[in-house]
């Protein structure tokens, strides 16, 4: 039995045991769910709706409907989906590059971080989609033999290399989060009595045996994955930001996008999975599992990087003066001053400045508060990939052609049906898919639950007197 | 021996037994039993199970699915018989004449399988090649699906023979009574037509002698001709000072000094057409001298955009300049002027007093004594004879104010028995407009030859609709000597007849015509037998000459009748100082002024291309504004202009947030219009354009003369459609004997509504930016290395030894692109100094390459669909501060924002931009799907059938020419009303070499590649290798002042190569390193303070 040093704080809380680990998890699955989830699920559904009706009048009626103009060509569609594919990132990064490192606290956040990342970014793939002119051709994007001749993809753009960063980044991920639900779904489905579910779970469980040899055939595939998915999680954000590094447009050829879109994708990839995870543990009264220990392991995370991102926003600043290249200069000046100064000014509030406020133990440690800054973070990153995206070419080198972007309903309606679907999806998860890694908290029992951590080491009411609550 | 193995299926068939020879022969060998199956019992038990329902189910829909796929197929019809002519795929040229009362060009129209489709200007015809956006457009005119389809009585439809009858008589009756006939037309410059009017008023005042003898009085029948926008003071002016009644001709090539007071000669003024070209050719800075321009006005005209040295006068104060000038010229005191229009005056004197005989003065006002004061200035300078020809006349606007004045009051104190409307229309362009239509209901015999139920048509008894210009036969002499033809290149769409046929058939000097009648034909080639013919030596018989007439479309006669007479001026002229006087007194806090703009008198309102072409300094389109200086603005709107940026940002110039709106009242006639802040505008005026506020009364002129919706509904208000703009021609009025067309403002409200304008420009400066603009003072172009004036943008590099200075563009990440040595590579060339900024490059690109028409509401979405646009900057009142921090950034300082705001009188520069064509083009790469990708030949090129529409494409543009396709702009029905694909009529304009694009692809200039290719398979069938000039784009080839030049780069002798290499050709945004395949020549300014400045010291002197 691995044993852990004393003076960690435990990670899961209370006097639990294997059993308590299972019926905690699976209690939602079993019981009724509550009335507050029909109630959420409908305001997700009626958002969901709105916003497929949106995609149909734009795929019926044209690009046109949204606020495009032949200057700004790209505006919320691709700020949303940069956005989204962002707040895919936490997921993948905390079950693989955490995996890697060995971080146990990651277990109790991991697995609806993972259902989060698959869910954002299906959301993050659609904009590409229904952004593009004729979406019934779009399967163009991909290098499929075909009758058209040489007809062939385009390998030097961007948008290509985006393609397959997205599909692959999402099939290796929905691949880890599924292999991780199998011993999981085994376990419910030994556990549930009505015929249907225990029909669905089995299948969903894949046979799983639960013997020796299935678990560790289960580590080394997840040992892999997580291999493999580590390169992905700084690939894909780093492919995306290609889209605009390559390009000419002052404000987007820039050399420091890739690590500086990374950082940012794990900002606000945490920022998210902090505003879904505690409303969870509320909700599904995972208190014990996830506690303030947890919530401030990821405002760290959110110090770390939201300041990588501060220091990114300063170098462009002082980038665009020191290259003496007029565009650049202006561009930049204009994001501070120009019409879109209050852009700037919220992403540099929410993204710079707010994090910083987790320098302070009282505030990074308090829910409430993470709670708060969890949306502020999301909210300032959203605009942050509107700064980079529309202020850069609303103005870019020719004063005749410069304008100014205004949304339509189409637009908004869009963005917030995107939130409606990924609400509605991640409500179907947390009600039928357990929400915890059961058999993977399991093993951290004896090593960071709390009454085992009191039999050894410093006694029973040592970490009482040391809790802040 | 090859032993063949033979097999059978049984005994039987080795045997060939009887039973199995008779098997054989049936496909089946029992008989089906079809009968019993369909008419047994049985079937009524056969149950189709629900299995079997959902197997049919689905293969009906599968099959049904399956069917529906397929494109659907558009049959064209080939000729059963082929015409002679017409070969398909093959474009017929035709030379012919456009006059419509306004402008007056030689054009050569195009002509896809029987269809005009574009037109440009002839070379070498009087009007020399220019041509005005509106000309541009007139194909588009042709197919207006409003047009009448044959005549009217009442509004009702009729035909020809009925009204003829009818009309034919009334006529006689009314002449039986003597009564009073008017014919009320626009200009005529046809003899043709003169003759044909002349014969009906001399059948009409004697034909009562003929038919009643007792009768005492004599019918009265006279012609009266009438310009929407009057010149009639220049020709009273003329008449006083040398004793005729004409306009002489202005030499604009042979002028070193222009000095224009509120003539905007290169768009608007008298003959745009040959005047801007003449113009342009003064304006080339590789000849030994470019002409010095100045000019005086109150809104910024195109003119005054192009003018070295602009001057803000208000329209009452331009007779106080013209007597300023004239005064300093004969040493006298300037007075009465402000600070900055006696400078200007100084400056411009200084200059004409340099170049006597060599300078021309010309002045737009409609007044006679400032006309008599530019000609006394013109005389003392020696210019009649020299820039000015009076032997040589132009015919153009022959209106004559009084004469209207005096027929206005006829037809409104019930005078007039019969008025016959042709090329005009009076309801909507005379001052009292609804006075004269009112009373054209109680005249007893109205007809309108309008193409349409226009404002005055739809009030007259009868309408007898004209053919379209390009249906029918006409002549044209638009100078004494000069005679153009105009010939049909369509058959007439509608049922429609000239109506100098009518005319004809009235007179009795022609049988009853039918719309393909060719009456009047035969009358102008009677004409020209007797009266052309004789006068001219070359040819030796009258087909010959006829023939190479119409060929050529026009004929220059050597020997006119006119004969050539020395005229003498005359100085003791009528008292015009205390005339010029009372005009200036009579002013108020604001004055009006009503102007001439693209869209002429508001003939072609519902000209889709027109209303979509920006107007050349504003840059709005489809709509009519006030314009007003900004500091007038901030004053009216009562901001405080202390904060300029803030005060600047406040006046909303632009689209981004909706203008102010003011009603403005004169006369007791109030007009309710947006405001546009122009900069350059005189203090205390403001500016409304003529052409606006058609059909106010729902007139069928045309679907896209009305305001749409965002649905693409027509806005309807008190359940009328409303127009576009208001109608300025109210604000005018008659004053002694001369139509004014500015004057007092009575009030000028500002109302609490805003409204949305759309423009195609909304930010107004260049920012500092010195890559992409590129000018230059005449005196530093002659005087100092290319390096002074177009230096190449060099980087900082290190070498050996240390610092050195590089290129920007040896830089480059790419191999240099191979087209740059092999075949052809197609580049283009931009003189920035001759263009002048008319916009004809952008409507001809339109029709050329069936550009998508948007409409307002696109418009102002900043979606306009032009492949090439003619960016307009101003000079920013920070400009001076930017070069210093750019020379010396140690001590300067300047500010962006201020950069914004133009100045108070900015200089104006103009841009063709259209796509770069670049060699290493940004858009090419960032394609996934290679739907944009580089031609051997150097072209960037559209795969619209591969485009997805990611509109990477378009971001990554430096340029931003690249357009998408928004929406489905030939179906959607926000477009309807908009768009002539959308119309089945106006659809027939379309260039079937160019294909429609479908909605969400992106679209761009292709250098009319289908032009290329055109002249490629030319040059293939002439078995001869292409050779410079077998390839012109639409632009180029459009383009007035032969600004553009197109050719092959890699052939080394073509005029593209020669101008790519000299002094001042560079590339826009060279540093970017996208080396296009366009070069503009930098623009030179014959600005030259020091020397201004010099010279003035010593006049100052010499005047002590």
């Amino acid at each position: 039995m691995h044993k852990e040093a004393d003076i960690r704080k435990p990670l899961i809380l209370g006097d639990k045991t294997y059993r308590d680990i299972t019926d905690d998890v699976i209690r939602p699955i079993e019981s009724k769910a509550p009335r507050t989830w029909y109630i959420l699920i409908l305001i997700a559904g009626v958002l969901a709706a709105w916003g497929i009706g949106c995609i149909i009048y734009l795929l019926g009626t044209g690009v046109g409907v949204w606020g495009l103009n032949k200057t700004v060509e790209w505006a919320w569609d691709i700020t949303n989906f940069v956005w989204w594919v962002g707040i895919g990132h936490a997921g993948t990064l905390i079950s693989a590059v955490l995996l890697l490192f060995r971080q146990k606290w990651r277990f109790a956040i991991n697995r609806a971080a993972e259902a989060m990342t698959i869910f954002a970014v299906m959301m993050a793939g659609l904009f590409p989609l229904i952004h593009m002119g004729r979406l019934w051709v779009g399967y163009w994007v991909f290098p499929l033999p075909n009758q058209f001749g040489s007809m062939w993809v385009n390998f030097n753009s961007p948008l290509l290399w985006d393609v397959f960063a997205i599909s692959t980044y999402f099939s290796v991920s929905l691949v880890f989060w599924y292999i991780g639900l199998i011993p999981d779904f085994a376990t419910i489905r030994d556990r549930v009595t009505k015929p249907l579910a225990k029909r669905v779970y089995r299948v969903l469980s894949f046979g799983w045996t639960g013997n020796a040899k299935a678990w560790n055939r289960f580590e080394l595939v997840s040992l892999v994955l997580a291999g493999l998915a580590t390169p992905l999680v700084f690939s894909v954000h780093s492919i995306v930001s290609f889209d605009f590094a390559t390009s000419i447009v002052p404000g987007w050829h820039t050399t420091i996008f890739p690590p500086y879109f990374v950082s940012g994708a794990v900002f606000s990839g945490f920022a998210m999975v902090q505003t879904l995870m505690l409303i969870l543990r509320k909700a599904y009264k995972l208190e014990e599992y996830l506690h303030v220990k947890h919530i401030e392991y990821m405002n760290i995370v959110i110090i770390v990087t939201g300041s990588i991102v501060g220091v990114a926003y300063i170098t462009e600043l002082f980038v665009s003066w020191y290259s003496g290249v007029e565009y650049e200069a202006y561009a930049f000046l204009n994001r501070a001053t120009g019409p879109y100064w209050w852009a700037y000014a919220s992403m540099m509030t929410c993204n710079v400045i707010s994090p910083q406020l987790f320098w302070f133990k009282k505030l990074r440690t308090s829910l409430m508060f993470s709670f708060f800054m969890s949306i502020i973070i999301n909210i300032g990153m959203w605009f942050e990939r509107f700064v980079i995206i529309v202020t850069s070419i609303h103005r870019d080198y020719v004063p005749s052609s410069w304008t100014y972007f205004h949304p339509t309903w189409v637009d908004i309606g869009i963005f917030m049906g995107t939130i409606g679907i990924f609400f509605v999806l991640y409500l179907l998860f947390s009600r039928y898919f357990p929400v915890l890694p059961i058999a993977e908290l399991k093993t951290i029992l004896k090593s960071s639950g709390k009454n085992y951590k009191e039999n050894y080491g410093h006694g029973k009411d040592y970490w009482d007197s040391q809790s802040e609550h | 021996m090859s032993v063949k193995k033979t097999y059978w299926k049984g005994l039987s068939e080795k045997h060939q037994t009887p039973e199995f020879v008779h098997a054989n022969t049936k496909e089946f060998q029992d008989d089906l039993t079809i009968d019993e199956f369909v008419g047994g019992e049985g079937v009524e038990q056969f149950k189709t199970g629900r299995r079997d329902f959902l197997k049919f189910m689905g293969f009906s829909v599968a099959a049904a699915t399956l069917a529906s796929c397929e494109t659907p197929v558009i049959k064209s019809i080939p000729y059963v018989n082929k015409p002679e002519d017409v070969t398909p795929g093959v474009a017929n040229w035709y030379a012919s004449s456009f006059y419509d009362g306004i402008d007056f060009a030689n054009v050569l129209v195009k002509t896809r399988e029987g269809r005009p489709i574009w037109l440009k200007g002839i070379k070498d015809g009087f009007s020399k090649s220019g041509i005005t956006p509106r000309i541009n457009s007139s194909t588009l005119n042709l197919y207006n699906s409003s047009r009448l389809n044959g005549p009217t009585i009442d509004g009702q439809e009729s035909s020809w023979i009925t009204v003829d009858s009818a009309i034919k008589e009334q006529l006689v009756s009314i002449a039986a009574e003597g009564g009073n006939i008017r014919i009320l037309s626009n200009t005529i410059i046809s003899p043709s037509t003169k003759m044909v009017i002349d014969n009906f008023i001399s059948k009409y005042s004697s034909s009562a002698n003929e038919m009643d003898e007792s009768n005492a009085t004599l019918p009265s029948v006279k012609h009266i001709q009438y310009d929407a926008i009057s010149y009639s003071a220049i020709r009273e002016a003329n008449a006083e000072s040398f004793g005729k009644n004409i306009i002489p001709n202005y030499n604009f090539n042979k002028a070193k000094v222009v000095v224009s007071i509120n003539a905007d000669f290169i768009s608007n003024w008298l003959l745009p057409t040959k005047f801007g070209v003449d113009y342009g050719e003064t304006r080339n800075p590789d000849n030994s001298w470019m002409s010095k321009h100045f000019q005086f006005e109150s809104v910024m005209s195109l003119t005054g955009a192009n003018a070295d040295v602009r001057a803000q006068a208000k329209p009452s104060e331009e007779g106080l300049v013209a007597l300023a000038i004239l005064n300093k010229l004969k040493g006298k005191a300037v007075e009465n002027l402000n600070e900055n229009l006696s400078n200007a005056v100084n400056k411009a004197v200084i200059a004409l007093n340099e170049n006597k005989g060599h300078s021309l003065v010309v002045g737009g006002s409609n007044n006679k004594s400032t006309q008599l004061v530019i000609n006394e200035i013109n005389n003392h300078l020696g210019n009649y004879g020299n820039t000015i020809d009076l032997n040589k006349s132009l015919n153009l606007f022959q209106g004559k104010d009084s004469d209207l004045e005096t027929l206005v009051d006829e037809v409104v104190n019930n005078k007039v028995d019969a008025l016959l409307v042709y090329g005009s229309n009076p309801v909507y362009s005379l001052p009292n407009g609804s006075e004269f239509a009112n009373a054209l209901k109680n005249i007893k015999l109205s007809v309108s030859f309008s193409e349409f139920a226009d404002e005055t048509a739809s009030n007259c008894k009868y309408i007898c609709p004209d053919h379209n210009y390009l249906e029918s036969w006409n002549d044209f002499s638009p100078i004494s000597g000069h005679y153009s033809i105009q010939q049909p290149v369509i058959r007439p769409l509608y049922d429609t007849r000239q109506a100098q046929e009518s005319m004809m058939v009235w007179s009795d000097n022609a049988e009853r015509a039918d719309k393909e009648s060719a009456s009047f034909h035969s009358e102008i080639k009677k004409n020209w037998k007797s009266n052309g013919f004789p006068n001219q030596s070359e040819h030796i018989s009258f087909t010959d000459f006829w023939n190479w007439s119409v060929h050529n479309g026009f004929t220059n006669l050597n020997n006119t009748t006119e004969v050539v007479e020395a005229m003498s001026f005359n100085t003791s002229s009528t008292d015009y100082v205390s005339e010029i006087n009372r005009l200036a007194e009579n002013t108020g806090e604001w004055e009006f002024v009503s102007y001439q703009s693209e869209l002429g008198a508001g003939q072609y309102a519902s000209n889709a291309w027109l209303q979509e072409l920006p107007k050349s300094v504003t840059k709005v389109v489809w709509d009519n504004y006030i314009t007003m200086a900004p500091t007038d603005c901030y004053k009216l709107f009562g901001m405080n202009s202390d904060d300029q940026k803030s005060s600047w940002d406040g006046i909303h110039l632009g689209q981004e947030e909706p203008a102010f709106v003011a009603t403005v009242t004169v006369n007791g006639e109030n007009i309710k219009l947006p405001i546009y802040p122009l900069p350059g505008q005189a203090l205390g005026t403001i500016g409304i354009s003529f052409g606006y506020g058609r059909g106010e009364n729902e007139e069928n002129i045309g679907k896209s003369a009305f305001q749409c919706d965002e649905f693409g509904e027509h806005i309807l208000a008190d359940g009328k459609k409303v127009p576009i703009g208001a109608n300025v021609f109210k604000f005018s009025s008659f004053d002694s004997g001369e139509i004014r067309y500015f004057g007092k403002v009575d009030s000028i409200t500002l109302n609490d509504e805003k409204y949305a304008l759309a423009c195609t420009q909304t930010h107004h400066t260049i920012m500092g930016r010195t890559s992409i603009l590129k000018e230059t003072s005449f005196g530093t172009f002659k005087g100092s290395p290319k390096n002074d004036y177009n230096p190449p943008h060099v980087l900082h590099s290190h070498a050996e030894g240390g610092h050195s200075e590089e290129k920007a563009t040896n830089y480059s990440l790419w191999d240099e692109h191979p087209v740059e040595h092999v075949g052809h590579r197609w580049g283009m060339s931009i003189d920035l100094s001759s263009c002048n900024g008319c916009g004809v490059c952008i409507v001809s690109c339109h029709s050329e390459n069936n550009v998508p028409v948007v409409g307002k509401d696109e418009v102002r979405r900043s979606r306009d669909m032009h492949w090439l646009r003619m960016d307009r900057y101003f000079s920013s009142i920070e400009d001076d501060n930017r070069k210093d921090w750019d020379e010396n950034r140690a001590t300067g300082d300047f500010s962006y924002d201020k950069l914004e705001i133009p100045e108070e009188n900015p200089s104006v520069m103009f841009m063709p931009m259209l796509c770069q064509h670049c060699n290493h083009a940004p858009c090419e790469t960032v394609c996934p799907v290679a739907a944009t990708t580089h031609s051997n030949e150097g072209l960037n090129m559209m795969t619209y059938n591969r485009c997805i529409g990611t509109r990477y494409c378009g971001n990554n543009c430096p340029y931003k020419v690249r357009r998408f396709n928004w929406f489905n702009y030939r179906d959607y029905r926000k477009f309807k009303n908009i768009t002539p694909a959308q119309d089945e009529m106006a659809r027939l304009v379309l260039n079937p070499d160019v294909v429609v694009r479908s909605r969400g692809v992106m679209e761009k200039c292709s250098f009319c590649v289908q032009r290329i290719q055109e002249g490629k398979l030319n040059a293939k069938k002439d078995g001869r290798p292409v050779v410079d000039g077998d390839v012109v784009t639409a632009c180029a080839d459009a383009c007035p002042n032969g600004c553009i030049t197109f050719g092959d780069w890699n052939d080394k002798d073509s005029d593209i190569r020669e101008k790519s290499e000299d002094n001042r050709a560079y590339q826009a945004l060279e540093e970017v390193g996208v080396k296009p395949n366009i070069w503009y020549q930098l623009k030179v300014r014959n600005v030259d303070e020091e020397q201004i400045v010099a010279n003035n010291d010593v006049h100052e002197e010499h005047e002590h």
